[in-house]
């Protein structure tokens, strides 16, 4: 039996193909959308992995670091480490802020959106490996940076009052916003993080002085206590901790939470608190995209076919009038539709898979979420060819004999 | 004498019911034999169309008898079950404008009837090729059909309605957009196969260049067809 639909398509393969690829430039904006929400999550994932931690320590009642500001002193770090169970600790600062670098070719400033960390070289929270460069190894203003900065190696990176050089360059070290990650020493991200500016320092001691209950007759140093403890920080936004192999991490986490009055989360909580709260908004965003996409994509094909179908509704009744089946013709329609959805469905991941890298998020296109795809692309394009060939099937093969 | 090829008797039909009814058909009487060409002459309004679709087992007729090759196929009702086989198998169609299916070649549109009937693909095409020959147009086999002309296309649409070798055709007008020398051509054709192939054909017209071609005419007015001696003019 000849194939009809195959022998359509041949006959006007220009118009068929450039239908496919405008449907296909739809469903590939449809497989990014479904590859900034991935993107997302596994930006999350990630920036969970690269802590390289068992345990987030954080404040009491907090969902921090990265869900809610949380504030730890320094030296809970080191009494963690006398716990049983507890084979690494360090301390961590995040800060989402400017940093700007000077480009040498244009000789501008190139500002970038970045998370700030501030680690404790050796400890837990610092990078696992990098691509080029090397480690941090002096106490202050050498910074490791993500490549998806801009910075190059050697290059001056401005942030707040100081000036950092890159030493260091990571990869896939991003927020779970996407902002790429600054690494610097702890006590400098501290200083970045919980310190005022010169002006506001100065202000700030006249205040002090001021005040009686500081600034007391007969209390010789009390002031000068009290100004140096406003001009140090002492406060982490969280310990990253390292189970010993073997130990249990719910029963350690559940010690930190009894004994130190912390709240302590483990990998999957922290992941939990991530995808599931932190970016729950912007993925339910995504999904209302996805949702009218594929509406859109829906409504387009049906249309599409359905005029396909009534362009040919003289050729429909003369085959119904010679005996073609109701099959016959229904299958003619459907195969049509499945193939505008196949050449939509390659044209569409080709597409998604040429723009995605120049997204500046990362979006990451699944090979599980392209299979997917195709299967409700084809659903999609079964489901909007059953108007076409209702249309079909009510025509009258009298309608081939005039009069 | 043989048996008809096609027989009707006291056929009518009805459009609508109570004050709005219309009786398109009012009582028809036919009988075509095997290898002979009859004219179906009417002016517009007069019924050809409806005894036309009657005949094609597209509309029910209200009331009557119809036999096909000696079977009673209508008789105050259907007597068949599978319409869309009987036309398929035993009801050859060939319009006005010759409709063919725009996207298959010449010979995929006369295969497709034996196929659609199940026949293999190697022997449909064969059969096609077989038709086209006969009907001079099988140099243009793997033509696309808009590539061929108006009597051309009118020449494949016989073979076509020939493909199922089917008992009888029904012509609507089949020359009505061809000059005279390809109408003629045209009925000539029809004439050759339906000696060869034994089949009735039933030609509706008003084309006057092609009504002395017929041995018989039939003529409808007002629901009612009177049989005519015709010239039988040869082609």
């Amino acid at each position: 039996m000849i194939n009809l639909a195959g022998r359509d398509i041949l006959h006007g393969w220009g118009k068929f193909v450039f239908t496919g690829v405008g449907l296909g430039l739809l469903i590939g904006v449809t497989l990014t959308m479904a590859g900034v929400y991935r993107g997302m999550v596994d930006d999350a994932k990630v920036m969970i992995d690269n802590a390289g931690a068992d345990l987030w320590v954080v404040q009491q009642d907090t969902l921090g670091p990265y869900a809610e500001p949380s504030s730890v002193r320094d030296d809970v770090a080191r009494d963690l480490l006398g716990r049983s169970g507890i084979m690494a600790a360090g301390n961590v600062t995040y800060l989402t802020m400017q940093a700007s670098s000077l480009v040498q070719t244009t000789g501008q400033d190139k500002e970038v959106r970045v998370m700030l960390v501030g680690f404790e070289p050796g400890k837990p929270g610092e990078p696992a490996y990098l691509i080029a460069g090397r480690p941090i190894l002096r106490s202050h203003y050498e910074a490791l940076a993500d490549i998806k900065t801009g910075f190059a190696l050697g290059a001056k990176v401005s942030i707040r009052r100081h000036e950092y050089t890159v030493v260091g360059l990571t990869q896939r070290m991003v927020s779970s916003g996407g902002d790429p990650m600054v690494f610097i020493p702890l006590k400098d991200a501290q200083e970045v993080q919980f310190l005022k500016d010169n002006d506001a320092l100065l202000n700030e001691r006249v205040r002090t002085a001021s005040n009686p209950a500081f600034n007391r007759p007969g209390v010789p140093g009390l002031l000068e206590a009290v100004q140096d403890s406003q001009t140090t920080s002492h406060f982490v936004n969280t310990v990253l901790v390292r189970v010993t192999p073997g130990a249990d991490v719910e029963e350690v986490a559940g010690e930190i939470r009894r004994w130190k009055h912390l709240q302590a989360y483990t990998r999957a909580q922290m992941e939990e608190i991530l995808v599931a709260r932190l970016i729950a908004t912007s993925s339910k965003q995504i999904f209302m995209f996805l949702v009218i996409l594929a509406i859109v994509s829906a409504a387009i094909v049906a249309f599409i076919i359905y005029s396909m179908t009534l362009n040919k509704i003289r050729e429909i009744a003369v085959l119904k009038l010679v005996g073609a089946t109701n099959r016959t013709i229904s299958s003619m329609i459907l195969q049509q539709a499945l193939g505008l959805g196949l050449i939509g469905f390659v044209v569409g991941k080709l597409a998604a898979t040429f723009w995605a890298p120049l997204f500046p998020k990362y979006v990451l296109l699944l090979p599980g979420d392209a299979v997917l795809g195709f299967f409700l692309v084809m659903l999609m394009c079964a489901f909007a060819s059953s108007f076409a060939i209702r249309a079909a099937l009510q025509v009258d093969p009298a309608n081939a004999i005039g009069g | 004498m043989s048996t008809p090829a096609i027989q009707i008797e006291n056929l009518t039909k009805r459009y609508g019911e109570g004050d709005t009814a219309v009786d398109a058909l009012k009582g028809v009487d036919m009988a075509i034999w095997p290898g002979e060409v009859v004219g179906l002459v009417g002016p517009s309004g007069s019924g050809k169309s409806t005894l036309l679709k009657s005949l094609g087992a597209v509309i029910a007729p209200t009331s009557g008898r119809m036999t096909l090759g000696g079977q009673v196929i209508f008789n105050e009702g259907w007597k068949i079950d599978d319409l869309r086989t009987l036309r398929r198998d035993r009801i050859g169609f060939v319009f006005q404008a010759p409709y063919l299916i725009p996207f298959l070649d010449v010979a995929d549109n006369v295969a497709l009837l034996p196929m659609l009937a199940g026949v293999a693909n190697a022997p449909a095409r064969s059969r096609a090729l077989e038709l086209l020959q006969a009907l001079d147009v099988g140099h243009r086999a793997k033509a696309e059909v808009a590539q061929l002309s108006g009597g051309e296309q009118q020449r494949v649409s016989i073979a076509r309605a020939l493909a199922n070798h089917p008992p009888i055709i029904l012509a609507d007008e089949p020359t009505a957009p061809l000059d005279s020398e390809r109408a003629l051509t045209v009925m000539r054709m029809l004439k050759q196969m339906a000696q060869q192939y034994q089949t009735a054909i039933i030609v509706v017209t008003h084309d006057e260049k092609i009504i002395p071609t017929f041995k018989r005419i039939y003529h409808i007015r007002d629901g009612r067809t009177y049989e005519e001696a015709g010239e039988g003019r040869d082609v």
